[in-house]
């Protein structure tokens, strides 16, 4: 019979809330009883069904032409063949065809870590992201702030505002982009924020922004406008 | 222990032929599971790239770590899931880390998850096609008392512990594991009827 403490300790276990020492401890009890490891695996199964509780998204095809190229390199890698010893009486031409493989070895691992590290490189949108801290001016309260993450090699970014109180009737706030080689700011979208004044949108601007020095948040008309009107509220460089 | 489902036989044979290397099994396991893993990372961490490289190091370790699955302890679907779990708390912990040190953010996770939920970015739910098994599971929860629903989501998506949802809800610490352990009896209970 399972006691309702041991039960609120399985519960606590598959949902990873035990401390590790508690943990170790529960693992041990585990081990030696039939009947928690049995109620340990539904729990386990009603909490992992939670996450269906999620609103529904599908990942973009490319993620997994991603996962696929990893996994594929990750292959090769195990299936790279082990060299023979040689016997004896073999040892100086085994030792010199040996330094011969190992140098192509080397060659060619070396061509993979580079390749792998394209790819890393490629695939890996923290090393191609920038990050843009936007500090308010006023009109816009001094607690308002804004971040963003923008991906030049995608021409795509993320925002997320806080503390800034979405706008009077008839108007909405902007996102900028400040690129050297515009002369005026590219409007990057408008953007909502919630009562809370908060926001987290993903845009991508209207024109190519190349060599973006700065982004800005300005309120405009309702609806937003192509070229920037109204005062600047946030702003702020790499 | 209740019986399998055809549906986790079939997640189990996947991942045996995963284990011994096939990769277009792996692709299949990819096309059952993907959907309901990326949700979940991108529930948790609100962000779309996060849950794309969430899921990208799920699924290699679940390429690498197939062999090492017991299906004494979970369905597949079950270990996938809390492996997208553990992945997505190391990273919202990696990234309360980097705003400490880069912004000295005052956002806490249950703000986050509000402002994710508040996001103003267009959902791809409008485009997906209704999963029966999300909305079967959607109303098991929507039966359990909303205490005990809230309970439970709070320590699995908002990666608290108990002893936060305790504070954060101002009740005593056995309550809140009393509502987390009779919530999942429930779920379980209606999962096996």
């Amino acid at each position: 019979m399972i006691s309702e403490e041991q039960q609120d300790q399985a519960a606590l276990y598959v949902l990873g809330l035990l401390e590790p020492h508690e943990a170790a401890a529960f693992e041990s009890e585990l081990n030696a009883n039939a009947e928690l490891r049995d109620i340990a695996r539904e729990f386990r199964e009603a909490a992992a069904a939670m996450a269906l509780t999620a609103p529904p998204q599908m990942p973009p095809a490319s993620l997994k032409q991603r996962i696929m190229r990893e996994i594929a390199i990750k292959t090769e890698d195990r299936t790279v063949v082990p060299l023979h010893r040689p016997s004896l009486g073999w040892v100086p031409w085994a030792i010199a065809a040996g330094l011969a493989v190992f140098c192509g070895l080397l060659a060619v691992d070396r061509v993979r870590l580079e390749r792998q590290l394209a790819d890393i490189r490629a695939v890996d949108p923290l090393m191609q992201t920038t990050f843009y801290t936007l500090a308010p001016s006023a009109p816009a309260p001094a607690d308002a702030k804004a971040t963003v993450a923008w991906q030049p090699g995608r021409q795509s970014g993320v925002i997320r505002i806080s503390n800034l109180p979405a706008p009077q009737s008839g108007k909405d706030y902007q996102l900028w982009a400040v690129d050297a080689e515009h002369k005026d700011p590219i409007s990057a979208g408008v953007v909502r924020v919630d009562k809370n004044g908060v926001a987290q949108i993903r845009f991508t601007p209207v024109e190519k922004a190349e060599h973006v020095k700065a982004f800005a948040i300005s309120l405009e008309r309702e609806g937003g406008v192509p070229k920037k009107e109204g005062p600047i509220l946030l702003v702020g460089s790499a | 222990m209740a019986e399998d489902t055809t549906q986790q036989i079939a997640d189990r044979e996947m991942l045996l032929q995963v284990s011994h290397g096939d990769q277009s099994a792996f692709s299949e396991l990819y096309d059952r599971l993907s959907g309901p893993l990326y949700s979940l990372a991108w529930k948790m961490l609100g962000d779309a790239l996060d849950a794309q490289d969430a899921l990208q190091e799920v699924f290699v370790q679940i390429w690498s770590r197939a062999k090492t699955y017991d299906p004494e302890k979970s369905s597949v679907f079950s270990w996938a899931v809390l492996l997208t779990r553990s992945r997505a708390i190391d990273r919202l912990r990696a990234r309360d880390r980097r705003l400490r040190v880069v912004a000295g953010s005052t956002a806490d996770e249950t703000k986050f998850a509000e402002v994710t939920n508040a996001s103003t970015v267009e959902s791809a739910a409008d485009t997906v096609h209704k999963n029966d098994e999300a909305a079967h599971v959607r109303s098991l929860l929507n039966n359990l008392p909303s205490e005990q629903r809230q309970a439970i989501d709070l320590a699995f998506f908002g990666h608290l512990t108990h002893h936060e949802i305790a504070s954060r809800l101002g009740q005593p610490l056995g309550t809140i594991k009393a509502r987390i352990r009779r919530g999942l009896l429930k779920l379980r209970e209606q999962i096996r009827t």
